[in-house]
């Protein structure tokens, strides 16, 4: 059931009534390729992208942040928390990205609440648009049940098939928020759906469902099961043979959250910042402890750690799948090392 | 989401936050490890557990991970084993007392204390291990009446690398306190033991399978031998515990530095039951 038509004039029109109040975040063409940029007008976005090189996690969690502000004097220290509360507006999310947003609003809220993420989430209006067929070829978003999200953006849009009044793309919207709901009603943008438009809603779902291919020959609930299995395989050190260990997998994931903290000191030797910078367990020294050991000294181990935590331990952990599906981590690898062979490699060694 | 609609409760506290500690004694116990006597600058004790861990922080420099060695049955100050191996230990090293630094903790999970009252206890601490056990060691003489008998045994690499020389010579000459040590490589002053710490096990009597807790510390390659040796005595696999080493950088579940497979040692442990050990791959490998 739509919650509203708009068309993409309408939906533009929108962005810049969130620019009113809010930084912008969204789909900017740069050169051939797209990514997630600042923009201070709607007309700057590209709504007509098919993906972004990189998610817009580091718009919620910045690859490099200042956690707190600290004077330190012949009487000790004093420190100050850094928290943005900037309202920040993401446009043009894809569903992918939008339940690897749940996941790290999952993981920065359990046991201990990290206000640095949730500081800038709370102050976040997600506008999502859905993906009516794969954006790329090598995405494995539907085995992910990550293709859809019904949860986690403020308003979702679908793009619908022309209505043949106007040429200009529509979407169906749908309210994930009260948020959301408020925002577009008061702004009276768009239309009601129509019968025509409920229609066109219900086909759009059917259709998106037969042009999203089945990469992985089983259902990905049966991953966790299958990779309790493979701890012990030959595939990781098969594999690992050619990984450089650059953690290029780990910058492209929308979903990777491990980070790295360090202090930065002023010129002045008395005033500084403790910052969070992402890290990667691909990298050979994440594991290691005082002392020089290292817990995952092989690439092999580091390649087996981060698919189990991708496709087992951050479901079981947090409830919510640790992959979505995107494949950033397979375009990305300089030694094309691809998840979804893996997966596919797996279900071959039962 | 229910927390994204929630306003943050205490706006002030960052999770990263350290508050400051004044530092109210150094003793040197080796050419590497100094013990540091800390005190919260708010006057209020750390109310840690034995075997919990802080995050200390040297502003401007970094942060490591050091368990707490003092037993939180003496409040007034705290205690921190600092072996010098990095960046963070090294600046350490230069404090001085009077100095401040900065905390955050107490972490992790700690031993559950009250599972051990009423039990005989069998503490088996090599090298560095003494340190985070040492807590513990100190509680159970604290609160002597609440445990059983209490054997101690005690591995270092040689005699310059012993730890808490003092405490060792008051272990001896409690006879409440079953301890015995030994070093692998003895010197020629050395009059003690030599040998590994599982050659100690001829000290202990007779244990109660079901009447004993095992509390195991020390470098993985010493853990095998010493679980050995106590399997052999039939102690249950539930009753032995373990205390892991990682480098946290956050300590509080995020960073993901600790994780020994899907287990966050800064969470659910660092202390470990023998048998969520034995199914954890890469926890002691």
């Amino acid at each position: 059931m739509l919650d509203r038509v708009v068309s993409q004039s309408q939906l533009l029109a929108l962005v810049d009534e969130l620019a009113l109040s809010r930084r912008i975040v969204g789909p900017v063409r740069r050169s051939d390729r797209h990514f997630y940029g600042p923009v201070d007008r709607a007309d700057k976005l590209d709504l007509d992208f098919k993906y972004c090189v990189y998610s817009p996690k580091a718009a919620l969690f910045p690859a490099d942040q200042t956690l707190f502000e600290f004077q330190t004097g012949p009487d000790g220290f004093q420190t100050s928390p850094v928290y943005d509360e900037s309202p920040l507006a993401l446009v043009g999310v894809h569903p992918c990205d939008i339940n690897a947003i749940r996941l790290l609003d999952r993981v920065f809220s359990n046991t201990n609440i990290d206000e640095h993420y949730l500081s800038r989430r709370r102050q976040t209006f997600i506008v999502g648009i859905d993906c009516p067929t794969p954006c790329t070829s090598g995405v494995f978003c539907r085995d992910m049940k990550a293709n859809e999200a019904r949860e986690g953006a403020d308003i979702m849009c679908s793009p619908l098939p022309p209505n043949g009044v106007s040429d200009d793309v529509r979407y169906g919207v749908v309210f994930g928020t009260d948020a959301g709901r408020e925002f577009v009603l008061y702004s009276h943008a768009g239309d009601p759906p129509t019968v025509d438009d409920e229609r066109a809603s219900e086909r759009y779902i059917s259709d998106k469902a037969r042009a999203f291919p089945q990469s992985i020959p089983y259902d990905v609930d049966a991953l966790p099961e299958l990779l309790e299995r493979s701890y012990d395989s030959l595939l990781w050190e098969a594999t690992a043979r050619r990984c450089y260990s650059c953690g290029s997998c780990n910058l492209s994931c929308p979903t990777c959250y491990c980070f790295n903290t360090y202090d930065r000191l002023e010129m002045t030797l008395t005033s500084g910042t403790r910052q969070r910078e992402w890290d990667g367990c691909q990298l050979r020294s994440f594991a290691v402890v005082a002392g020089d050991h290292n817990f995952r000294a092989k690439a092999a181990a580091r390649l087996r750690h981060r698919i189990y935590r991708k496709a087992k331990w951050v479901k079981e952990r947090e409830g919510v799948a640790g992959c979505v599906g995107c494949a950033r981590c397979d375009r990305a690898c300089t030694a094309k090392i691809s998840s979804v062979e893996i997966y596919n490699q797996l279900a071959e060694e039962v | 989401m229910a927390v994204l609609g929630r306003q943050p409760t205490d706006k002030a506290k960052s999770l990263y936050e350290p508050e400051p500690a004044e530092v109210v004694s150094v003793e040197k116990l080796t050419d590497l490890e100094n013990v540091y006597a800390l005190q919260l600058a708010s006057g209020h004790p750390l109310g840690h557990l034995p075997g919990q861990f802080v995050q200390l922080a040297l502003l401007g420099i970094g942060e490591c991970p050091i368990s707490i060695c003092s037993s939180p049955t003496r409040p007034n100050t705290f205690e921190l084993c600092v072996r010098r191996v990095g960046e963070v230990t090294e600046h350490i090293h230069r404090l001085r007392e009077g100095d401040t630094i900065g905390v955050r903790g107490p972490l992790g999970n700690g031993f559950d204390v009250h599972e051990l009252h009423g039990k005989d206890i069998l503490i088996v601490a090599g090298g560095l291990g003494l340190a985070p056990v040492r807590s513990l060691i100190q509680y159970i003489l604290d609160e002597r009446a609440r445990f059983g008998q209490f054997h101690l045994l005690y591995g270092a690499r040689s005699p310059g690398e012993l730890l808490f020389r003092n405490d060792l010579t008051l272990w001896r000459e409690r006879d409440d306190v079953n301890f015995h040590m030994t070093v692998d490589r003895p010197d020629e002053q050395w009059r003690g033991r030599s040998g590994v710490v599982t050659t100690l096990f001829s000290e202990v009597p007779r244990l109660e399978p079901g009447e004993t807790q095992v509390v195991i510390v020390g470098p993985p390659v010493m853990f095998k031998f010493v679980v050995l040796e106590v399997l052999a005595r039939r102690i249950h696999q539930r009753n032995i515990f373990c205390s892991l080493e990682r480098r946290m950088k956050c300590g509080v579940g995020k960073c993901g530095h600790c994780q020994a497979n899907n287990v966050y040692v800064c969470l659910e442990g660092p202390v470990f039951r023998y048998g969520e050990l034995k199914a954890l791959r890469e926890a002691i490998e």
